[in-house]
This record gives structure tokens, C-alpha cells and sequence, in this order.
């Protein structure tokens, strides 16, 4: 082998070391979330639980294949801030994950889509802004509900 | 040197310049000008005016005027992004930003690569959406088709881009913003608050900061056209036109367009979790046309496929460069008959194809694939942090080199235009540091310290590559594919 071709396979290890290691760590890091059929409305009770008012609530169902209704809450915290949370159940682990793919591939640009979803058994709940005091006080109630 | 001369590249083959104005500004405005953007920013209303404004002064407007200085002082050099910034801070400099952007590509792709199959399936058949197998199958075709349209060179894959631009993303566009027109006027009642000078000024809060940094590179690729300084037949004169072309185009069509969807479309309608295609579909049903649903979707995606040949082939003709000049050994250096870059093009392909095949079989690690998307987005801040040090510095280090465009204002007026795009991006990176509400304290200090690890580990190999260099690696005239 000549002295090129190791460094051309020690260029190409290293490209995969570099490559592998963050995804390797996100992959044991933020592991998959479980498909669970969680009974009632998870954010309606994590939000109460924290002591947010929930001003408006209305049925919606996404557009996306597997989708078998929701609701769009409109929550105000204690300062008066109003935040619209969106929840959405489906009726199957791959028709939730196909939900999610398309959300994650609708980026603005070359960023990342506008909000987050957050995931509980075959609900999805979409948050913006995902930044707000209101997710902050819901998510230990949140995390709860992804436990049972 | 003259400037319609063949200049060789260092592996001996000298590039056609099969490239004017026209072909250069679509090469931009495919990889930035997009459908997908559109439903996005309508939610807000008469705000996105606002929010469109500042990504154009923060980045649209420093990032043309960047890309047309360096790329007309740099018109003889070859490598695009990589080039200007090596002529400012040498081969670590220029090495890091061609490859920050050509890692953070890999792990862009499959997003695009999906985004251009689950559009397809909604002219197909929605439900397939929902297939992995449909999914990934289509992902492959496009991205290895694309593949192939850059591996039979710069006449082929600027054809294609050309047509395909027109196709998938002006055409698209306009017929959004006739459609809206026609809406407007034919009396049916436009959902938008009657317009006002207020209604335009975004909110700006800390809720809004991910969203801010998100407008900010919304506007990212402007500088794919400096890719293809070699086959360009006037650089000179033609990148500062190509430019401003490409700069116009982009900015109209995108916030005349969706101000056309937010005339139609009401906001709480525009499901952001269900994607553009919903969103078109509502706008073709509310004009009483859902027959154009259909052909629409295809059009898109061949936007989408566009969108991805413009990434896919720019950055991997500077990596291309970097391996001629020989500093990745001569395995990465192998440029066929065409004069494309077809090891990094196949390297490229494989890894891509690797981190597709997670995505697609691996789609409930949400959170994983949230992080991951937040290292891209810091991996592109560094890139174009460097080709705004790089304007503001070759200013001072090489102030007497000729400058076909110059940016006007002298000095105060390099650091206005250069200093207001590095504040963009370094204000867009230290935001994509900041975790979301629902982490725990333990949870976002794992987050914020993964983010910047995994963005090191991303962006430092060049810095490995740069010691392991040896002489053996420059090969002259070396031909492979």
C-alpha cells in the first residue's frame, strides 16, 4: 500500500469518526419515544396541573394521513401572555412518525422548521414559541404523561 | 490573465465557461428560493413584511454585496467560498468554511431529500407519505440522480438548474401571486387586517429569538453561485449582475408570494405541522381549482430536486479544490472527463446515504434529530462568520488588489455591510444554543455543550487533515471516474 492510500483511508476513518460521533451520541442520548395511547387530553391536564388557564379550546384535525383529531388550546399564563399549543393523536406508531418526518423536512431555509413538536404516546403536540414561559411550567407535567 | 480564458485547474483540466449572467443567478436563486418558505412565514401576517426585511438587511443584502466583491477580486481562483476565505486567512481558514458547509449539507439532505418525496406522494398518493420504504426509495433516486447530473460536469448541471429553477421555484411562485391577485380583486374577502405601517413591525421578545435567527438565514446560499468562478465566462462583470438578478428575484417572489397565501389562507388554517403541500392544497381549494393540487406538487419538487443540486454540487466543487491543491490525499482528488469532483461526489453520496437511511428507518428520535438540525445551523453561522471576516480583512491586507465590484463607502462602509452580517450570524448562532422550554436545566446544559461539541467535531477535520498533510498528495493532472 502506498503511502497515499493511508493517508486516504486515515482521512476517510477520521471522516467517519467525526461524522458517527455526534450521531452516535444523540442516538443513545435522545432515545426513540415510545408509542403509548394516552387516554383523555395530555396537555389539557399538564396544563392545569401547572396552573394555566386554558381561555379557548377547539377540535382541529391535521391534514396528514394517520391524524384522528386534536385541539387547538389557546393558554394565557399569569402575565397575561397568550400562547397557542396544538395537539394532535394518530392512530398508529408509523403514521406518527410520518408526522413527524414531514414537520422536521418543512424547514424555513436553511434553519429549522418554526416551533416544536413534542411527543407523548401517539399524541403530537406542536409548540410556538418553544422558547415561552408557558412550555417551561407544562413540560414537568408533560414529562409525566411520556413516563406512563 | 484574461478573463475568458480556460484557466487549468491544478489537475490539469481546463473548465468550459459555459456560465453568463443568467445561469449564475439561477444557480442562486435554486438554491435559495424556495416553496417550502412560504406557508411558514404567512402565519404572521403583514409582520412577514417585517421579518423579511430584516433577514434582507441582515444577510440578503451583506451576503450578495460579499459574495460579488470576493467573487469578482477572486474571478481567477477556483473553489468558491473556500477561496475567499483562504486569500484572508490561508488554507485552515478557507479549509474550515468549505467544510463546515459541505458537513453541514450531510446532515441537510435527508430534510430535503424528504421534503422532496412526501411532496411527490401528495401528487401520487398522500398515503405514501406515511411509507418508509416509498420514502426512502424516492430519496435515493433523487439524491443519486442529482448526483449523477453534477458528475457530467457544468454544461449539464447548468441546464438542468436553469430549466428546473424555472419550473420548480419561478413558475410556482408567480402563479402563487397571480392567483392571490386574483383573489384580491375579484372581491373575495381578504383574511389579513386592513394593512398599516404598524402592521408590518415583527414582534421582537424572547419568544420570537429562534424565530429572528431563523429569518436571518433564510436567505442562506447566496454566495453557491462563487462555486463556479471557473466556467464562468465574464466573472468580472457577470457576478455583481448575477447577483443583484438573483437578489431581486428572491426577495419579490418570496414576499409577494406569501403575502398571496396569507391573503387567502386564514392564519390559525395554516397547520405549520402539516406542511406547504396542505397549505397549497387549501389555497388551490379556496380558489376553486383543486385540480391544480396535483400538477403544483410536482413542480415543487422538482423545486426541492433543484434546491438540492444547487447544494449538492457547489460545496463539493470546493472540496474538490482543496483535495486538488493537494491537501486531502489523492483518493478525495479524482475529477473525471467532465472536470467534476467524483470522489467527493460519490463520498458525498455514501455518507448522505447513511444519514438518509437513519432518518427514514430511525423517525421516532425526534429530540436526536432536533440537535442534530441546531449543529447545522451553527455549522453554516461559522461559514459565512468567515466570508464576512474575509471581506472586512482583504480590505486591509490586500487593499490595492483590483476590484471589479467594490462595496461602496471605503472602509466604514466594509464594516457596515460585513460587520451587520457577521452580527446577524453570530446572533443566529448563539441562538441556536439556547435550548428549548422543555428541558430540564440538566437536560439544556447537555444540549447547549452537545450542540457546540457536536458542531466542533463537525467542523474540526479539516484541522487533522491540514497536519496529516503530506507532499504525496498533490497530483498533478490525476484523473479518475
Amino acid at each position: 500500500m502506498t503511502q497515499g492510500n493511508n493517508g486516504s483511508w486515515a482521512v476517510i476513518l477520521i471522516l467517519m469518526l467525526f461524522f458517527m460521533l455526534p450521531i452516535g451520541w444523540l442516538l443513545v442520548t435522545y432515545t426513540a419515544e415510545p408509542y403509548h395511547v394516552v387516554s383523555g387530553e395530555p396537555l389539557r391536564e399538564a396544563v392545569q396541573a401547572a396552573g394555566i388557564t386554558v381561555v379557548n379550546a377547539t377540535d382541529t384535525t391535521w391534514p396528514v394521513g394517520g391524524a384522528v383529531g386534536g385541539k387547538t388550546y389557546t393558554l394565557s399564563d399569569e402575565s397575561g401572555n397568550i400562547y397557542t399549543i396544538q395537539t394532535q393523536a394518530f392512530d398508529s406508531v408509523e403514521s406518527r412518525d410520518a408526522a413527524v418526518q414531514l414537520y422536521n423536512s418543512q424547514s424555513i431555509g436553511r434553519g429549522r422548521p418554526v416551533g416544536k413538536l413534542i411527543i407523548i404516546g401517539n399524541y403530537l403536540i406542536y409548540v410556538q414559541p418553544y422558547t415561552g414561559k408557558i412550555l417551561k411550567k407544562i413540560a414537568p407535567e408533560l414529562r409525566k404523561l411520556q413516563a406512563a | 490573465m484574461s478573463e475568458d480564458s480556460a484557466t487549468p485547474r491544478k489537475n490539469g483540466i481546463a473548465p468550459q465557461k459555459v456560465l453568463g449572467i443568467f445561469a449564475l443567478a439561477m444557480i442562486n436563486v435554486a438554491a435559495v428560493l424556495s416553496i417550502r418558505n412560504f406557508p411558514s412565514m404567512a402565519v404572521y401576517g403583514w409582520e412577514c413584511i417585517g421579518w423579511y426585511i430584516i433577514g434582507t438587511v441582515l444577510f440578503l443584502i451583506p451576503i450578495s454585496l460579499a459574495g460579488a466583491e470576493l467573487a469578482t477580486m477572486l474571478a481567477d481562483k477556483d473553489g468558491g467560498v473556500y477561496a475567499w476565505c483562504k486569500e484572508a486567512f490561508g488554507e485552515k481558514g478557507g479549509f474550515t468554511a468549505i467544510f463546515c458547509e459541505w458537513s453541514n449539507n450531510l446532515v441537510w439532505f435527508p430534510t430535503v431529500l424528504a421534503f422532496i418525496a412526501s411532496t411527490l406522494a401528495f401528487a401520487i398518493s398522500p398515503d405514501l407519505a406515511s411509507n418508509p420504504v416509498y420514502l426512502f426509495v424516492v430519496m435515493m433516486i433523487a439524491f443519486w440522480g442529482t448526483t449523477a447530473v453534477a458528475y457530467f460536469g457544468e454544461n449539464l448541471s447548468s441546464k438542468f438548474q436553469n430549466y428546473g429553477v424555472i419550473l420548480g421555484s419561478i413558475i410556482p411562485s408567480i402563479l402563487i401571486i397571480g392567483l392571490g391577485v386574483y383573489w384580491s380583486v375579484s372581491g373575495a374577502a381578504i383574511v389579513l387586517p386592513p394593512f398599516s405601517l404598524g402592521e408590518i413591525v415583527p414582534t421582537l421578545d424572547l419568544s420570537t429569538l429562534p424565530f429572528f435567527a431563523t429569518v436571518i438565514l433564510l436567505f442562506a446560499g447566496m454566495e453557491m453561485a462563487g462555486f463556479h468562478a471557473l466556467e464562468t465566462r465574464n466573472p468580472r462583470t457577470d457576478f455583481p449582475k448575477a447577483m443583484a438578478i438573483s437578489a431581486v428575484i428572491i426577495f419579490f417572489c418570496t414576499v409577494i408570494a406569501t403575502l398571496a397565501i396569507a391573503f387567502v389562507i386564514p392564519a390559525d388554517q395554516l397547520n405549520l405541522a402539516a406542511g406547504v403541500m396542505q397549505a397549497i392544497e387549501y389555497f388551490f381549494t379556496a380558489l376553486n381549482i383543486p385540480g391544480a393540487i396535483a400538477p403544483m406538487a410536482v413542480l415543487i419538487t422538482i423545486g426541492g430536486v433543484v434546491s438540492l443540486a444547487a447544494w449538492l454540487i457547489g460545496p463539493a466543487k470546493g472540496l474538490g479544490v482543496v483535495a486538488n491543491e493537494g491537501n486531502m490525499p489523492p483518493l478525495f482528488n479524482r475529477t473525471n472527463k467532465y472536470g467534476s469532483p467524483v470522489a467527493v461526489l460519490v463520498i458525498q453520496a455514501l455518507i448522505g446515504t447513511f444519514i438518509s437511511l437513519l432518518y427514514v428507518f430511525l423517525p421516532s428520535v425526534n429530540q436526536a434529530y432536533w440537535v442534530l438540525s441546531a449543529m447545522t445551523v451553527e455549522l453554516l453561522c461559522i461559514v459565512y462568520f468567515l466570508i464576512f471576516a474575509a471581506l472586512i480583512k482583504l480590505r486591509y491586507s490586500k487593499p490595492d488588489a483590483p476590484r471589479p465590484f467594490k462595496i461602496p463607502g471605503g472602509i466604514p462602509g466594509i464594516w457596515l455591510i460585513g460587520g451587520m452580517g457577521a452580527f446577524g450570524v453570530l446572533f443566529a448562532f448563539g441562538v441556536g444554543l439556547m435550548p428549548t422550554g422543555d428541558f430540564t436545566s440538566a437536560e439544556a446544559v447537555s444540549y447547549t455543550l452537545g450542540v457546540l461539541l457536536g458542531t466542533f467535531l463537525l467542523a474540526v477535520p479539516p484541522l487533522i487533515f491540514l497536519k496529516m498533510k503530506k507532499p504525496g498528495w498533490i497530483v498533478s493532472g490525476s484523473k479518475g471516474g
